[in-house]
Parts: C-alpha cells; structure tokens; sequence
C-alpha cells in the first residue's frame, strides 16, 4: 500500500508540473489600454507585427476593438476572432456604420463634412444606380433615366437631388435576359456588391477599397493603382454582356494608367486620380444621383481657367477651414493662414495646390509628393473655341501618345 | 497510531466487502472528492467572476486568459462538475445493478437522487452564469419550458428568471442559486445522505451469517484507499484540464437571438432532442420528470432482492428494475446520440 502511495502521489506531481508547463508555454499577454475606450485589450499578444493603421488612428488612441470588434481578452485566436466585424475588413458598408461611424467619427454631420459613411452609402460607387437606370431604360424596363434601383436599397432623408430612395434591384426579378445578364455579370465592382473572385476583380471592400492602400494601412494618399483595381481594368461588352478584361500588359506609368483606348493628356497620367478628383466626386455628395456625370465635375479648366477666366482660387483665412483638416491628414504641404489655393467651382478646396507670386500655380503630388508647377491658359496661346470647354477638346491638342 | 479527524468520520472497521472498488467504483467517494474540488475552485472563481450580463462573459474571459493558472482553476471547475455527473449517474446505476436500495436503505436511495437532481441544478445554473453565446439554448428555449407548466408555469417563471425575459435579474439568482442556495443544499444533503449509509449498516451487504466474506478493515486502511482514490482522481483531473479547456464564447448581446450552435447542455441534450417531437411540456417537463418518477419510485413499486442476493452485482431477484434501468438508459443515450448527429 506505501509503495502504491508513493507511485500514486508522484503521479500527482506529474500531472501538477505538467499542467505547470502548459501554463508556462502560453504566450505572454501584451496588453494595450487604448485611450478612448480606457479598457485593456490583448490583440497585440499576436498581432504585433502589424503596422499602425494611419497616425490619425494610433493604436494607442483607438486599439483594435474600437474598429475590428472582436473579445478584447480572448488570448485564443477562434474566440477573439468571433466577434469581429467584417472579417479583417471592419470597414467592409455592412459594418462601417458601427466600426468607422458614430458622430464624432466618421458619421458626423454634413455641415463639418463628417458625414462620410452617408456620402460613400449614397454614392454611385456604392448604388451603381446609373447604371442600372441606363441598362433598365435601354431594354424598356423603365420609361426614363432617373434611377429607381440600387445594388442594395437605400434611403437619403435629406435629399437635395430628389431621389429619397432606391430599392434594391433584384436581376432575377426582370422579364428582358440582357437584364438579368447584366445584374449577373455587372455589379461586382461596386461597393454595395461582393466582389467578384478572380485576379482582375481584386479589390477590398467598404471604405477600404480606396483608403487601404496597403498591408492595414490608411490613407488619403491613395495612388492611381488603387484606383485602377476597379477603373481602367478592362470594359464591359454590351452585346454580351460580360466583363472584357484588358489584355496589354503595360510595364511603366503612361501605359498602366489607363486603357489602351484612351485619350489623355501628360498630366493625367503623371498625377494621381485624387490630385484632380476631389472628395465629393470619389466618395460621393451624400444625395442619391443617377448618374455619374451628375457628381463628377472637375474638368481640365478648373485648375487652368480659360482664355477669358482665371481657375477659381481661394485665401485661407478660417483656421477650421476643410483644406487645413485635409491637409493634416496627408502632409504633402504646409499650409498656412493666409495661402492662396485654388478651388473648384463647387468650392471644394484643391488643397494641395497653391498660387504662386508670379501668377503661375503649384500642385504637389497627394501621392507622389512631386512639386509641379503650371500655368494658367488666359495669356498662353491656346486657340481653343470658348465654347468647347469640357477636357474632350483639351484632349484634341495636348494627348500624349501612348 | 491515534486516529486523526479524518479517521474519525469513519466506523473503526468495515466489512471488507463494502470498500472492494468493484462492487462500490468508488462512486459516492469520487462525488465528495468531486464536490470537495468544486467548492475550492468555484471560491477561487469567485475573486474575479461578475455576476452583470455586461461582465459575465468579459470576467470568464479573465480568468480564463490573464488570471494566472486562472484558465487551469476553471478547467478543473468545469470538467468536475460534468464528472460529478457523470460519478452521480454510476452511482444510482450501481446501487440499482446491485439491489442496494432495498430497505432499510429506501429513504437514503431517495435522498440520493434528490441529490443528483440538485448536482443536475448546480451545474446547470452555473452553465447559466457563463452568459455567452455558447448558452443562449439553455437560457432562452430552457427556461421557457417552465412558462409551459400548467397553473403555475408564468408565476415560476417570473420567481427564478427574475422577469418576463432573461435579464440581469436572471444572472444574479443563478449565482446566488448555484453558489448559495444549490451549494448548501447539496453539502447538507449530501452530510445525511453519508449519515444514513453508516445508520444503515455501511454498504449494502447480506447480514453477517450470509456473508462470503467474513474480514473487515480498519479506518486506518479505509482512509488510505479514500485518499488514493482522491490522488489518483485529482491527478486524472488536472492532466485533462490543463489539455481540454472548457467551453467558452463571447458574450451574449442579444438574449433572444439564438446563434447556430444552439445546443442544450449534454447532459439535456436528450430532453432537445424529445422537444423536436412537439408540445414543449409534454417532451420537455413530464417526459423527463416521469423518467426520474420511474426511477425514484424502483423501490417501493417493483420487487426487491433478497437480502442474500445483496453485495453483489445484477441479482436475480430485482431484473425487473435491471431491465427498466437499462432500457431508460439506452432510450436517453439514443436521443443525446441523435440530438448530435442532427444539424443544430
């Protein structure tokens, strides 16, 4: 019995430094007690590595949960990762309103320009609404060009284009096949769509698929790549309607840019997508709009004027001036009270350009960060007929060859 | 050797029959020990548990992740409860395979299975205080079985869910229940339930002049087999809790949402299983509660062993209650094998 006693009670201790020494290989916790939530939080413990997102979102500031969701204290990965929001991409529209929303965030009001989610939900990036209207129209599904359906359904309660609301289109529901085709084949590039498998349809979605420009990054220095996971990567055939992939493989900027059919400028290609574009135009001006060309508006004339104007220009003088806020964002320039900018005609700041003392202007890249300075055409020789106006005609003398 | 406390719980000697480990398994012994670990690691649990909706899951997580060995603590919390269920069902099956409830042992028999009963409750209350999405079954479906019971069923309801839906009320009396009311209930009962086995005669046995074996053991060499037992159990139980952690989840946000995994706890995972057939009380009240009447009334309704027949396995006199036993127990793991094979 003593013996018996013996080997069971060193049985005992076995299973005590063995239960020792699986505690003792469990990962050291790193914890993180994140400013605005004031509650610790253990993701880092594995996620380390990570970079930090943006520095307008330190992680000492936000932490992790703040935006992903997930068990702040799980230290196993199928338990933390249960609750998350979106996958990995908390900014995915389903959950962007609870992850990136919230009023002092990124649902904030219209009058401090907060209101991005609303913007990006109404906009037709996301609605793909003029599409849809044009596609519908054009097989007699509907009498006009006003849009009525949207990938997903959506509501503007403060409507200034008219359009309250769009249901959501339902391809299966339409009569004519080229309907039902195109609400197959057609959607996908649009942010209210899952994006469609395959090499040619990458992209992330939500407010990632613009501002994530690389491994959990952030950005408003979005590069023309990023744009051009979705725009410039091949056409869709009407007659069948399917998606044509573009088939150049281009090896530097001029060719990659854009697609071989194109007509376009030096300039065009040597600055990025949102040195030109603003932020109404990419994420949309928070009214529900049936057409693209109903919310994209800057023309090559709006940074050089015309033979009679000058561009319109701005002299910041309100210190909560938007241009000051976006220009904190992405520190290409420092601006200060008192500089001249130039602006569109909607009054959107172009922010990262200046005018110089010697009436020509200066624009530095969001992404690149190259200086470029430019004239206005009023005093150049330009023989342009003051009626054609729009970049087509620009385009007539100043495209470049590919 | 002068004989300590602990030897002093005991009779100075018992037949040797009555702690041979193959007639007994050790069964009620390996229940203390269980309820014993129970209390130690349940009290441990209880510096950091919190008893709010908000908290619950988040403190569970605490310890299970950050508290150190906090994870170890509840493991051996977790898989001594289910083993204390498991040992209590050995139990009651050993004394019907055996014949042991035959008077004057009747009484203690029905205080055993109350005993189970409550070992059934604590464990469930305290499945309950996890509050994550792992129990939402349980919480929501279970409970809304007592509203099934005629007359009294809305009234009860209210009295132990603490409102007209699951809530913080719900959280905190299932934490006072299972650490309060439940645990002095079954420590109590649990000290007359050893009572009665030494003022009935120790384990069942013949009477003396029917008996193969006349030797009897000291205190002494019982304590010694009792604490081998409790080494051997305790060393089994923390090798499997440091490799199998116990179940857990995030917390629940939404009472009434039910996640995919929507399963009851296994050990009422035939009672799910019956509640797919219809009527809610019909399946889920008097079905099992006509099961445990079955059982408790073995004694008094079917036939007795003979007292000679008693210290030893399936004597031929009580069949009957052999066969009852065996077909109920065949019936329950059917359903639990069926509930898990079916899509949740």
């Amino acid at each position: 019995m003593r013996k018996i006693m013996v080997v069971a009670s060193g049985l005992l201790l076995l299973s005590l430094s063995l239960a020792w020494w699986v505690a003792s290989r469990q990962q050291k916790p790193v914890e993180i007690i994140p400013v605005l939530t004031g509650q610790p939080e253990y993701c880092l413990t594995c996620h380390a590595e990570l970079p930090e997102i943006s520095s307008s979102h330190p992680v000492k500031t936000f932490g992790c949960v703040s935006c992903h969701g997930g068990e702040r204290l799980a230290l196993n990965a199928d338990l933390a990762h249960s609750t998350m929001r979106g996958g990995a991409n908390p900014s995915d529209l389903a959950v962007a309103e609870i992850s990136c929303g919230g009023s002092s965030c990124h649902s904030g009001s219209e009058a401090e320009n907060r209101d991005h989610i609303q913007r990006v939900m109404t906009s037709v990036q996301s609605t793909y609404a003029g599409a849809i209207a044009n596609i519908r129209f054009t097989f007699g599904a509907q009498p006009d060009l006003i849009a009525q359906f949207g990938i997903k359904a959506i509501m503007d309660e403060h409507t200034q284009s008219g359009i309250q609301s769009l249901q959501e289109f339902n391809a299966s529901a339409e009569t004519n096949p080229m309907i039902q085709k195109f609400g197959e084949n057609c959607l996908n590039c649009h942010l209210h769509a899952a994006p469609q498998k395959g090499n040619a349809f990458v992209r992330q979605t939500g407010c990632a698929a613009c501002h994530s420009t690389g491994k959990h990054t952030l950005s408003t220095a979005i590069p023309y790549t990023q744009c051009n996971a979705c725009h410039n990567r091949g056409n869709y055939d009407l007659r069948t309607m399917t998606f044509v992939e573009r088939t150049d493989q281009p090896v530097d900027r001029v060719h990659d840019y854009y697609q071989p059919i194109a007509q376009f400028t030096k300039c065009e290609y040597t600055l990025d997508c949102v040195d030109c574009h603003t932020r109404s135009e990419a994420m949309g001006d928070g009214d529900i709009h049936s057409n693209q060309k109903e919310i994209q508006y800057v023309q090559c004339k709006t940074c050089h004027g015309t033979l009679n104007e000058l561009p319109l220009t701005k002299t910041l003088a309100d210190p909560n001036d938007i241009a000051f806020r976006m220009s904190i964002l992405n520190p290409v320039v420092g601006l200060k009270i008192g500089d001249t900018i130039l602006m569109t005609e909607k009054g959107e700041p172009l922010w990262n350009t200046r005018v110089l003392s010697d009436g020509t202007y200066e624009m530095i890249g969001k992404a690149t960060k190259q200086r470029f300075n430019f004239r206005p055409v009023m005093g150049s020789t330009c023989q342009q007929n003051p009626k054609e106006q729009s970049s087509q005609y620009c385009h007539k003398c100043h495209s470049v060859e590919r | 050797m002068r004989p300590n406390f602990f030897h002093h719980l005991h009779p100075p000697t018992i037949p040797a029959a009555q702690s041979r480990w193959r007639y007994t398994l050790g069964a009620g012994g390996t229940a203390v020990f269980l309820m014993l670990v129970l209390a130690l690691t349940g009290a441990l649990e209880m510096f950091f548990y919190i008893p709010t909706p908000e908290q619950a899951a988040v403190s569970i997580q605490t310890i299970t992740y950050l508290v150190p060995f906090g994870g170890l603590v509840r493991n051996l919390h977790f898989w001594a409860a289910q083993l204390l269920v498991i040992v209590s069902m050995v139990h009651l099956a050993r004394v019907i395979f055996t014949g042991a409830y035959t008077p004057p042992r009747r009484f203690n028999y029905v205080l055993g299975l109350i005993l189970f009963i409550v070992s059934i409750f604590i464990n469930f209350t305290g499945y309950i205080l996890r509050w994550d999405t792992g129990i939402q079954w349980a919480l929501v479906v279970g409970t809304n079985l007592i509203k099934t019971i005629p007359i009294i069923g809305n009234d009860l309801y209210g009295i132990l869910i603490g409102g007209s839906e699951p809530g913080p009320s719900t959280l905190i009396r299932f934490y006072a229940w299972h650490i309060f009311v439940l645990a002095i209930v079954l420590a109590g009962l649990g000290a007359w339930h050893a009572f009665r086995v030494r003022r009935d005669g120790g384990i069942a046995l013949p009477p003396p002049g029917l008996r193969a074996d006349p030797g009897r053991i000291s205190r002494f060499e019982l304590v010694r087999r009792e604490t081998l037992a409790m080494i051997l159990t305790g060393a089994a139980l923390i090798v499997f809790s440091a490799f199998s952690p116990a179940p857990i989840g995030p917390a629940i946000t939404e009472v009434r949402l039910l996640t995919t995994d929507s399963r009851a706890p296994w050990f009422f995972l035939w009672v799910q299983q019956m509640l797919k057939w219809g009527d809610p009380f019909l399946w889920g009240v008097l079905a099992p509660v006509t099961v445990l009447m079955v059982v408790a009334l073995i004694p008094y309704f079917f036939p007795n062993p003979k007292q000679s027949e008693l210290g030893q396995w399936f004597p031929k006199s009580n069949r009957l209650a052999q066969v009852v036993l065996t077909a109920l127990a065949f019936c329950i793991v059917l359903l639990t094998i069926l509930n898990i094979q079916s899509a949740p």
